[in-house]
């Protein structure tokens, strides 16, 4: 987790940094709390919603493609309230292609919708292999595809902001949309999970 | 001149590690250093791509030794370094 | 405003460029040719805002597509899709 400090070194030098900027006026004990509870409210439940509407109702899935930013306001939610305006970009994968997603520069994701990303996500590891040899990394996630399956690996390195849409597992034609979006895990938004 | 943090295509970083049902947040330092990141944002003290950039200058081998959240904390020290 | 340099078809070359400052082209895509799968809109030059500069141009964003064999030689089989500011872009004569 740390380079080279213990935790309570680091917890002592954040809490320093803290009084400093509270002292400065920039910012408040209150104001840190409230942005730290929302970000926990952010999670992949919130685009799990999506995906499952995107699955039962095709129109709504045209549009979520279409337009990401417009078609999340129709479920209440919004890519707006981060520090920057983001472009929120829905790719879809069929049998013939699979999308995976990745920040090769730094970690970009779209925290505001889904919550913070995976470390897994954020890692070196992830970062530098999967652009140059995402099959591998994808097997190492238990993710095999089919050999003439064609893989599109999106790099985040402007103000888009993406998440993908699974395709819809079989022998769920019976499941309502709250069951189907609990089959959607952050992995299948990221791509490096089938669902 | 390239970064550090430039390492799409590079070699020799191994397996990918998966923490299964990971917290958001590691510790409680982690979360107070991302609001503090997003109240300074707000606030106008810089913005995101002088974020990246400070991150970016850490020397490398401090970025590649340091987590997540320490790059966070490198940034947000360096970027407020003026203000008391 | 001018209007966007590149449309959807287009085969675009990335620049060679090493910079000094902070920058969104990742060393992987430098000097490849790709094509334009998307015309984004237009967002403030990463580069700029980076260096603090009051008035960071605003420049229309791309999704360029790559092939992986181009990138780094086979095996390859797959395709990267990179979101490039216009001025890390040249036309491929």
């Amino acid at each position: 987790m740390s380079g080279h400090h213990s935790s309570s070194e680091i917890a002592v030098r954040v809490r320093r940094l803290e009084e400093r900027l509270i002292g400065a006026g920039l910012t408040s004990d209150d104001q840190l709390d409230t942005i730290i509870g929302r970000v926990s409210s952010g999670s992949p439940a919130n685009g799990a919603r999506a995906v499952a509407r995107a699955w039962v109702d095709p129109a709504f899935r045209e549009r979520l493609l279409a337009d990401g930013n417009e078609a999340l306001e129709e479920l209440g939610f919004s890519m707006s309230r981060g520090p920057q305006p983001q472009r929120f970009t829905v790719v879809e994968n069929t049998p013939s292609r699979h999308n995976v997603l990745v920040c090769t520069l730094c970690s970009c994701y779209p925290i505001s919708l889904l919550g913070p990303s995976p470390s897994w996500y954020k890692s070196e590891a992830y970062r530098a292999r999967v652009v140059r040899e995402p099959r591998a990394v994808l097997a190492e996630f238990g993710l095999e595809l089919p050999a003439d399956s064609e893989i599109v690996v999106h790099d985040t390195s402007a103000e888009s902001r993406h998440m993908v849409l699974p395709m819809r597992p079989e022998g769920t034609a019976g499941l309502g949309e709250a069951e189907l979006a609990a089959l959607v895990t952050r992995e299948g938004l990221i791509g490096t999970a089938a669902v | 001149m390239s970064r550090v943090n430039d390492v799409g295509g590079q070699s020799g970083f191994g397996p990918v590690t998966v923490e299964d049902d990971e917290p958001p947040f590691h510790a409680d330092w982690e979360a107070r250093v991302y609001a503090l990141n997003v109240a300074m944002l707000r606030e106008g003290v810089y913005n995101l791509d002088q974020f990246r950039d400070a991150i970016e200058r850490m020397p490398p081998g401090e970025y590649l030794a340091a987590s997540y959240y320490e790059r966070w904390l490198h940034a947000v020290e360096t970027l407020t370094a003026g203000h008391e | 405003m001018s209007e966007p340099r590149f449309a959807v078809g287009d085969r675009v070359r990335t620049r060679t460029v090493d910079p000094p400052h902070h920058t969104r082209l990742p060393r992987y895509a430098r000097g490849q040719v790709g094509e334009v799968v998307e015309v984004q809109g237009r967002w403030p030059l990463a580069d700029d805002r980076a260096q603090g500069f009051p008035d960071a141009r605003v420049e229309p964003v791309y999704t360029i597509r790559f092939s992986a064999t181009d990138l780094w030689g086979p095996p390859g089989g797959h395709w990267v899709q990179v979101e490039l500011w216009e001025s890390y872009l040249e036309v491929v004569p």
